[in-house]
């Protein structure tokens, strides 16, 4: 595959923000930690997406892989790929890498598009991917189960697809739930017929604070639940895990008084919150937190795991989330 | 023999590791040793288990000595299930001998009078421990042997050790039958909870050695901190400062090992103090959080986090008091008054 030219690296204009979802994109280079992101003031809700559509995305978990470009990949022939994809994973079970032991099951595949999930007309639509099985002992009126679903999507990765070449589709993001072994057969489809790579993305302590506290900043509309911190100390004679849960209402009063400028959250502003919450801690407890491993961070808007695991809480912050995602993606990939 | 009765055996002996039936058996006593040794204990468990069903339909077996079988394997595998504490009260000091057929009878009859269908059976152990094993049922159906409570009584003390069912319903029921039947007032559930029954009893029965003074403690000359590498240009820095936290967590923690918890709990509704470097101004309102640490072995864990550098030493007193105060759950507010900065756990 050919390797994706470097060009110069734009910021993204100010004229294209103002329509995106409320977490800002990164200000200087990927893979570093950015200086800073912008944010518009208000959330966009319901004009980028329909929630109905997407809620079956929520409250489900997912595990994170970043793609690289997809080369000769058509919008249009979904179809055809859901026919293909279908004969493979039968060929495979054929094989007799049977993906489930001792059960006879039809696998039927869909592949359709999720328009709406995107950040701007650059981005390409979402493409989902949904496996199911109807089981062949009874093909009348046997019930369609829902065994295996995975997505590609793209939000505000215009970072990516502006330096790549023409025949390349950026989806760099891909999102899976169901088993292990479904989730290898499908990727090893994608990666033979576009020439893509899947890699497990996983989420460094650094981004996982800036999750924390992006996401207490956002309003929502009932309850919020508490912000929780999970630490893990594996490397003792006996492992320890620490669970810090803050009252949401007190962790985002906490998050507005840090936060001072407006329209925009600095690496500054993150370390300062997360350094009030550690010396809260320590002073109750005599332990630095700084020195323990950030694995876990959940609140109202979504929980994300350091492995590469999200899990969708509110689908009014949907493609934001998405977005930072999207950008941490592109990131590994480079 | 009743076929409930026959399942539930079969299934008590699929729960004990293979090497062990034969001697769990042999303690049960159930079955005559003639007997015992016409089983082949060396093939599938589901077999060995089927076998000793046929012997026990011989036997005619019914619910009581089954579960009798029950109580033995809980008493050697008791970290299968989750304990809480409870401590008993009774106001005056009179010494009563323990009489334990009278507490048998007053406990039966105390639940009996509120439950028709409980099967209830004890069992007294040496160390003047009493294992009594309920089996609830409702007004309309037979006790479920499925969902039991156990209770660990050790008579000459007000300490009680619950491994309660699912049916949190019937606890009232319980601790009433427990203090009618052992002459205390009341009872309140003490805020420790884990899998360790033998550490749960460590530290409320004081068992665990404690960093008492009069112990005497080896001259630091012959505890090595770090093993001493063979070639002399090589020093070690902050060595006295690693003997420092040596020697505090020893005083805190005591030298002997601790008693084994899972987690420890904290709810804070403290107020929030920034460093005054950050220049963060908070509110007057308490900063409410919840703290849940979780380890195989807590307290050993917490011992080790100040000789690699990720906590002071001496450890916080929230963290080092909990065998001492025989607590893993805790509420902490700020103490009002003369000492703004300490903290008061009610």
């Amino acid at each position: 595959m050919e390797s994706v030219e470097g060009a110069a690296r734009t910021l993204p204009s100010i004229g294209r923000l103002s329509r995106g979802p409320p977490f800002g994109r990164a200000q200087g280079r990927f893979g570093l930690s950015p200086s800073g992101r912008l944010l518009p003031p208000a959330p966009r809700s319901q004009e980028n997406v329909d929630p109905q559509q997407t809620a079956f995305l929520l409250r489900k978990q997912w595990t994170l892989y970043s793609v690289t470009p997809l080369y000769r990949f058509s919008g249009a022939r979904l179809r055809d790929y859901g026919r293909l994809l279908g004969a493979f994973i039968a060929a495979e079970k054929q094989k007799g890498l049977a993906v489930e032991v001792g059960v006879e099951l039809d696998i039927k595949v869909a592949v359709s598009s999720l328009p709406d999930l995107r950040g701007s007309d650059q981005d390409q639509a979402a493409v989902l991917v949904q496996l199911s099985s109807r089981s062949s002992a009874s093909r009348k009126n046997s019930e369609e189960k829902l065994l295996w679903s995975g997505w590609f999507c793209c939000v505000s990765g215009d970072d990516l697809s502006e330096r790549v070449p023409e025949d390349f589709t950026c989806l760099p993001l891909f999102l899976a739930n169901g088993a292990e072994s479904y989730t290898s057969i499908v990727g090893s489809w994608f990666q033979k017929t576009f020439d893509c790579c899947f890699r497990r993305l996983a989420i460094s302590p650094l981004n996982l604070s800036w999750m924390a506290a992006m996401w207490t900043g956002c309003k929502v509309d009932k309850t919020a639940s508490a912000l929780e911190l999970v630490f893990s100390v594996p490397s003792l004679p006996q492992p320890l895990d620490i669970l810090y849960a803050i009252h949401p209402e007190d962790a985002k009063d906490l998050w507005d008084t840090v936060q001072k400028t407006p329209g925009e959250i600095t690496q500054e502003e993150v370390d300062v919150f997360m350094d009030c919450l550690y010396s809260h801690f320590h002073r109750h407890f005599k332990i630095r937190l700084s020195a323990t491993k950030l694995v876990k961070v959940s609140t109202a808007i979504a929980s994300a795991h350091c492995d590469g695991f999200i899990k969708f809480l509110q689908s009014q912050y949907l493609t934001g989330v998405l977005m930072l995602l999207t950008e941490l993606a592109i990131s590994q990939i480079q | 023999m009743d076929e409930t009765v026959a399942e539930y055996i079969r299934r008590t002996v699929l729960k004990i590791p293979r090497d062990e039936i034969k001697t769990m058996l042999q303690k049960w006593g159930f079955l005559s040793e003639m007997q015992l040794q016409t089983v082949n204990f060396h093939q599938l468990k589901e077999n060995i288990s089927q076998d000793v069903v046929q012997l026990c339909e011989e036997n005619s077996a019914d619910i009581k000595q089954a579960a009798v079988l029950d109580i033995i394997y809980n008493h050697i595998y008791p970290n299968k299930r989750m304990w809480s504490v409870y401590q008993m009260n009774k106001t005056g000091e009179e010494i009563e001998f323990f009489d334990f057929t009278d507490f048998k009878k007053k406990f039966k009859r105390r639940l009996r009078s509120a439950l028709k269908n409980v099967t209830i059976n004890f069992r007294e152990y040496e160390d003047n421990a009493i294992w009594i094993r309920i089996a609830w049922g409702t007004p309309y159906t037979k006790p479920n042997q499925y969902k039991t409570s156990y209770v660990v009584y050790h008579s000459q003390t007000p300490y009680v050790f619950l491994s309660a069912s699912v049916l949190r319903s019937n606890l009232p029921l319980l601790c009433q039958a427990l203090v009618v039947a052992s002459n205390y007032h009341d009872i309140r559930e003490v805020e420790l909870r884990s899998h360790s029954l033998n550490s749960l009893k460590d530290i409320v029965f004081k068992r665990y050695s404690q960093n008492f003074q009069t112990y005497c403690p080896r001259p630091l000359s012959e505890r090595k901190v770090a093993p001493e590498s063979a070639d002399v240009r090589i020093i070690q820095e902050n060595r006295n400062e690693k003997e420092r936290i040596q020697r505090v967590n020893r005083e805190v923690f005591g030298d002997g090992p601790q008693p084994k918890l899972e987690f420890a709990q904290y709810k804070l509704e403290t107020m929030f103090k920034s460093d005054p470097k950050m220049d963060v101004m908070y509110k007057k309102e308490p900063f409410r959080c919840l703290v849940k640490f979780s380890s195989p072995h807590l307290l050993e864990s917490l011992k080790s986090l100040a000789p690699v550098g990720m906590a002071d030493a001496p450890l916080s007193p929230l963290l080092t008091c909990i065998p001492h105060k025989a607590r893993n759950y805790f509420k902490i507010r700020e103490k009002k008054g003369f000492f703004p900065e300490s903290f008061v756990s009610p």
